[in-house]
This record gives C-alpha cells, structure tokens and sequence, in this order.
C-alpha cells in the first residue's frame, strides 16, 4: 500500500513538472520582439567607365578607348 | 590594364621580310651603291600593319644624298615623312642636322623640345603648323654619318604620343646601322 502511494505521487510529480514547462518556440518570440532589425544596406558597386562611358570595348578597360590612331586599331587612352 | 596595344604587326612583318615580299613599305631588296631606298622602317612595324601606306621614295632630296619616304595614314589626317641623309662623315651628319633644326621654325611653330632615346642627340620637338590647324612633331637624330628626321604630322588636338615617336625612331636607328655597316 505504502509502495502504491509513493508511485502517486512521484507520477503526480513528474507529469505537473512536464505540463508546466515552456515551449522554446514561445520563448523565442517574446524575445525577437524586442530585437529591432535593420534592413541591409545594399553594396556599393564599383565599375571603371571607359571615355566614351561604356565599360571598355575589345578589351580596353577604363581610362582606354579603342579606335584608329597613331598606331593603328590599338587602345588609347581617354 | 596599361596601354594594351594590338602587336600582331611585328609577326606580319617578319613573316613578309622572311618570303622576301614588299608591302606597304616593307622592302627586303638589297641597296645598290647610293640607293638607299630600303634604309626607311615602314611604321607598319609598330603599328596594326596596315595603317599606313608608303609614297614611292623619294631619292637624293633637295639634292642631298639620302631618302625620303612618305608614309600615310588609311584615314588620311595623319602623315610620316622619314627622311635619311647619308653623308661623307658623322660631323658632316651633326651639321646637317643643326640645319634642320634651325629651320624647324618653318615648320613647327610654338615648338617645344626634349630629348628622346634615338640614335646620337636624338631630339623631339612638338608643337603646331604654322597655320594652327595641325599637330606637327619632328625626331632629328644621328647614326653614324646618317642624319635622320621623321616628321609626324596629325590632326590639331591628337598628336603622335612620344613613345611611338622613339619607338619608331628606335626602329629607324636600328636599320641605318645595320644598311650602312653591311
């Protein structure tokens, strides 16, 4: 009878720990709800322009532009 | 990227020199005594290999013994004259050079002078035709008792870059040595 009575209460024990406890999902919404998030910001490109405002033709890169000069078809600078 | 130029020149001409061929400047004959028409460098070499085309040469200009040769460009608004003077000795070569140089003023005007890597007292002077309405640069130099002068005429606000004037005088130098020491 005794060993019976201890059984209760040990299970009357352990199930009102178990029905008690928090779900970690709720927690975590209560906590994002006070973490204020900042768009990001989007990067910076950086890209050379050629003199004619293009990104270089046959290779040229900026600062240089393609055309017919002192030396022929060649890259010159701008 | 730094000055990429297009460098398929060089190959064209050592192909056309090797199968003996004569185009646009590029000649392989042999000078006869006092002929000294394959002394000038097409400027072809330096260039794509088709920008200019040669004028027939000239020989002996203004009565001096020498070449002359005109190269011009396939857009017509630039224009190489490449003149050689072959003379007794190297003083006598200096001399005629000072007397190019002194009558520059004809030529260029408001020139400006530097020194370029050509030759002997190789000199570069930069400025504008008489009239204004073209860039006009002329390297003097001295090989031996060969006098040079290549003049480099353009339009007003493109003028030839300095470093193709050396690179072509370079050139130029080169092939004087080896047709009057040969």
């Amino acid at each position: 009878m005794r060993k019976i009575a201890m059984a209760v209460v040990a299970g009357a024990i352990l199930s009102g720990s178990l029905s008690s406890a928090q779900t970690a999902t709720a927690a975590q919404v209560t906590h994002d709800a006070n973490v204020t998030v900042y768009p990001q910001a989007p990067r910076p490109t950086v890209q050379g322009l050629d003199c004619a405002g293009g990104t270089g033709n046959m290779g040229c890169g900026p600062g240089w532009f393609w055309r017919d000069g002192w030396r022929g078809f060649a890259c010159y600078p701008c | 990227m730094n000055r990429p130029l297009i460098a398929i020149g060089g190959v064209t001409a050592a192909a056309l020199l090797a199968t003996g061929t004569t185009i646009g400047g590029f000649s392989t004959a042999a000078a006869q005594p006092g002929d000294y028409s394959t002394i000038p460098v097409s400027p072809n070499v330096i260039t794509d290999s088709a920008a200019y085309t040669a004028a027939a040469p000239v020989l002996d200009p203004n009565g001096q013994p020498g070449v002359t040769t005109v190269y011009t460009h396939r857009d017509n608004t630039r224009q190489i004259t490449n003149t050689i003077l072959v003379l007794p000795d190297p003083q006598a070569a200096t001399a005629a050079l000072s007397q190019i140089q002194s009558g520059l003023g004809n030529q260029v005007a408001n020139g400006k002078t530097q020194p370029a890597a050509v030759g002997t007292g190789g000199t570069v002077v930069t400025g504008l035709s008489p009239d204004g309405t073209k860039s006009v640069s002329v390297l003097l130099f001295t090989e031996g008792n060969a006098a040079g002068s290549i003049e480099f005429e353009g339009p007003k606000n493109d003028s030839v870059p300095l470093d193709m004037v050396v690179d072509y005088g370079q050139k130029q130098d080169t092939a004087i040595k080896d047709s009057l020491t040969s």
